[in-house]
């Protein structure tokens, strides 16, 4: 090695170009290095959140999801109580359940490391096992990114001006392209099915449609409800306030849907054709059933499948009971319930029309003459406003004012009319009074958020120019010199609110005000009328604030009798839990007769 | 003309080509599979696209076609190009661009590995990530991945107790699914 050669020499001199950068070294104390905000470690489950759809198994490629019961959560209505439960020997953070997550309860987290010698401790439930991790979100899905369709395909409708012109049919249905791409949006969980009172097979149905295969849906639809074309119309679809979808964007339209399926059988044979249901041999029993809405056409339809011999009696010329004449024609044309009941009739459902039990065949004539009774007469008298002047001329109740428009009879209610009431039937009455051509107003205690009418109703109802007068509690009807309604006098009111319940309306004193009307419509509520029954089974049977008492088989005090419908202390007062109770009492009288 | 319009003129004017603005540095040029290399050697020589950035795929399986999208990137002007070609499905071979940007093996070797397509001439083709892989490239849409994690791996003990949500709630709700409404349930 030579002296000469500086290159020993002057090389370490070249760090000298390092100099006044930043030092690469370690700080102390220890600082962690920040993790990308997007990374990808193992989840997190608010357990709060999550509804347990298992749209997160279903994804799963690698089959690392399962769902399983945790002892603190308790399935409930929308919540299956099941929460997902990881394989991370499986799991390749692709976070394809993330993406899915309807509720957004599921996230990635930036915790990644972990260390055990348990190969079990590496099949974890995100959310109860690292309860910690819920500050390191990084991973998430936020409603543009979601997978998920959360908008739904909206409803053609007429224009409000042209619908107040006539009763034709508001709501236009889904077209075949609607209707495909509306039903892919379902996950097919199933929460929906719970909140039905029939218990539909709401996921198989849809998925059917989606499929492209309406006749399988059809099928599907009719295993448990024989009015499916009038539930796709009307039904009050509880179903939707528990669908997966809701809880951030729009449910799927589950009652359109159902509406679009059986719009495509276009009368009773096809129907019969489509739905070619098993008929049991005829058996010997004898069922009379009392009434035929809802709820004993179901009774009927069930039971006569059974191999029963199911007779009902109607007082009236149609069939239906409340949704022929309760329901005006805007929303369900009189041509749907004759197609389903004519198709009822053909698999030997026999209904004697204009037969009032009481008068024209005794309630004991039926009763002794069947093995069983089921009896669903509905509420066909209304409460009256309870005020004075409420027996001028011109206040309706509103059972009587839309059961005459539905039976085609002309009404005079005259140019100003004011509706009392916030239901659905209060709104019907508004609108159905737009159409006569009146100028509506209607008068409510509470406010609008508090009315418990379907909200589409309400806007409807808005658009076709009825004037909602929330606040307001009736005092009087002022009648004029030959006892005809002249206008109404009411007091506007404050909502407090006292203990828990929801704000209660208070008069405001002094606030008396008069409206000017020719008629007024009273829409707050119905009651029983059981005159139909003579006294030795009114002595025996059990009742509770007007209504019947009925066990869970929808069985009455008196064995041998079963009720149902809008008459009895169980569900709510709509068709579809109407149609449950006709369901579940024919289990019931099966079981009960077959049993023997 | 600014930077962008000026590369589109010149793309159209060398291979009456339309390339298409996507955002502010951002170009997008489809090209027939025989023009790939001669556009990305012009890009990378000409224009300075120096850098291949990435080179990606896509499974069209509808179309009964592969995607291939060549990523370039000019250092100096902070454009970017993606260079998007089709290719037949039942047919995947593609041209090896490896003597343009040698990384491009990696990509490819990838590219094969995952969706099959075969690069003539490709180094090291057969070493790359799977190991005594036996079945369809992974990646291709029908490989069934669920049937083989099903095939392949063992379930850890401790599933057992996994629960289905439908049959949860029919438990709960004592509804009755008739059997031929099954075939529509979810999986």
């Amino acid at each position: 090695m030579s002296i000469l050669n500086l290159k020993g020499i002057l090389t370490p001199l070249t760090a000298l170009k390092q100099m006044g950068k930043q030092p690469h070294t370690i700080n102390f104390p220890y600082e962690e290095k920040e993790i990308s905000k997007r990374y990808r470690g193992f989840h997190y489950n608010d357990l709060e959140a999550c509804i347990g759809c298992a749209n997160c198994a279903t994804i799963c490629m690698n089959e690392a999801i399962d769902m399983v019961a945790l002892s603190e959560i308790e399935g409930q209505p929308g919540d299956s109580g099941l929460r997902p439960q990881i394989d991370y020997g499986r799991c390749c953070y692709c976070a394809l359940c993330v993406d899915v997550c309807p509720s957004g309860s599921l996230n990635m987290t930036q915790d990644f490391i972990k260390v055990s010698n348990d190969p079990y401790d590496f099949l974890m439930v995100p959310g109860k096992d690292n309860p910690d991790a819920k500050e390191k979100l990084s991973f998430t899905a936020d409603l543009d990114t979601s997978l998920n369709v959360f908008d739904r395909v909206p409803m053609r409708e007429l224009d409000p001006e042209e619908r107040v012109k006539s009763f034709a049919e508001v709501f236009l249905g889904y077209n075949e392209e609607e209707a495909r791409i509306e039903a892919s949006r379902c996950i097919s969980c199933g929460l929906c099915t719970e909140n039905c009172p029939v218990h539909m097979h709401i996921p198989e149905y849809i998925n059917a449609i989606a499929n492209a295969d309406d006749e399988a849906a059809i099928k599907i639809i009719y295993d448990n409800n024989d009015l499916p074309e009038m539930c796709g119309k009307v039904c009050t679809r509880r179903c939707e306030d528990v669908c997966a979808l809701q809880v951030r964007g729009e449910a799927v339209a589950i009652r359109w849907l159902k509406g679009y399926a059986t719009s495509r059988a276009e009368n009773a044979e096809v129907i019969k054709e489509i739905v070619n249901p098993e008929i049991r041999e005829p058996n010997q029993y004898k069922v009379g059933i009392i009434g035929a809405g809802p709820g004993g056409l179901t009774a009927a339809y069930y039971l006569s499948l059974r191999g029963y011999n199911v007779t009902v009696y109607e007082a009236h010329k149609d069939p239906g009971g409340m949704i022929m004449y309760g329901i005006p024609k805007y929303r369900l044309p009189y041509d749907s319930i004759q197609k389903q009941v004519d198709y009822m009739k053909k698999v030997g459902v026999k209904i004697h029309f204009n037969t009032v039990v009481g008068k024209d065949i005794s309630f004991d004539e039926i009763y002794n003459n069947s093995d069983a009774v089921f009896m669903a007469v509905g509420l066909q008298d209304a409460w009256n406003l309870g005020i004075e002047g409420d027996d001028a001329e011109g206040v309706w109740s509103a059972i009587k004012f839309l059961g005459k428009i539905n039976a085609g009879e002309t009404v005079d209610i005259g140019k100003k009319v004011v509706v009392v009431g916030g239901g659905d039937v209060s709104i019907d009455c508004s609108r159905v009074s737009r159409r006569l051509g009146a100028d509506v107003f209607q008068s409510y205690r509470r406010r609008i958020q508090d009315m418990p009418a379907d909200l589409e109703e309400i806007e409807g109802a808005e658009a076709e120019g009825v004037h909602f007068m929330p606040q307001t509690i009736p005092t009087r009807v002022i009648k004029d010199e030959n006892g005809k309604v002249k206008g109404l006098e009411y007091v506007k009111a404050e909502m407090i609110s006292e203990g828990g319940g929801r704000p209660r309306p208070k008069p405001i004193e002094g606030s008396e005000t008069v409206i000017e009307c020719d008629a007024v419509i009273a829409a707050i509520g119905q009651k029983a009328d059981y005159s139909l029954l003579p006294e030795h089974i009114l002595a025996k049977l059990e009742m509770q604030k007007n209504k019947i008492v009925v066990d869970e088989n929808r069985q009455t005090s008196i064995p041998k009798l079963f009720a149902g419908g809008d008459a009895v202390t169980v569900g709510r007062n709509d068709a579809i839990s109407a149609i449950a109770d006709g369901f579940i009492a024919t289990k019931a009288i099966d079981k009960m007769l077959m049993g023997k | 003309m600014n930077k962008l319009e000026n590369i589109i003129y010149k793309i159209k004017d060398t291979f009456h080509l339309e390339a298409k603005q996507k955002n502010e540095n951002q170009l997008r040029v489809d090209v027939d599979k025989n023009l790939v290399s001669s556009v990305l050697l012009y890009l990378k020589t000409q224009l300075g696209f120096m850098h291949l950035n990435h080179i990606s795929c896509v499974d069209w399986i509808e179309d009964n076609q592969f995607e291939l999208i060549y990523i370039v990137w000019n250092p100096e002007s902070k454009i970017t190009v993606l260079v998007h070609t089709r290719i037949d499905r039942a047919n995947p071979v593609m041209e090896n661009i490896d003597a343009i940007w040698d990384q491009a093996n990696t990509y490819e070797r990838e590219i094969r590995e995952m969706f099959g397509i075969e690069f003539p001439g490709l180094v090291g083709a057969k070493e790359f990530i799977l190991e005594d892989w036996q079945e369809m490239p992974p990646m291709r849409k029908d490989f069934d991945t669920a049937a083989y994690a099903e095939k392949t791996y063992q379930k850890r003990p401790g599933r057992e107790n996994a629960r289905d949500v439908r049959e949860e709630l029919m438990k709960r709700t004592g509804e009755e699914l008739p059997d031929f409404a099954k075939k529509y349930s979810r999986d």
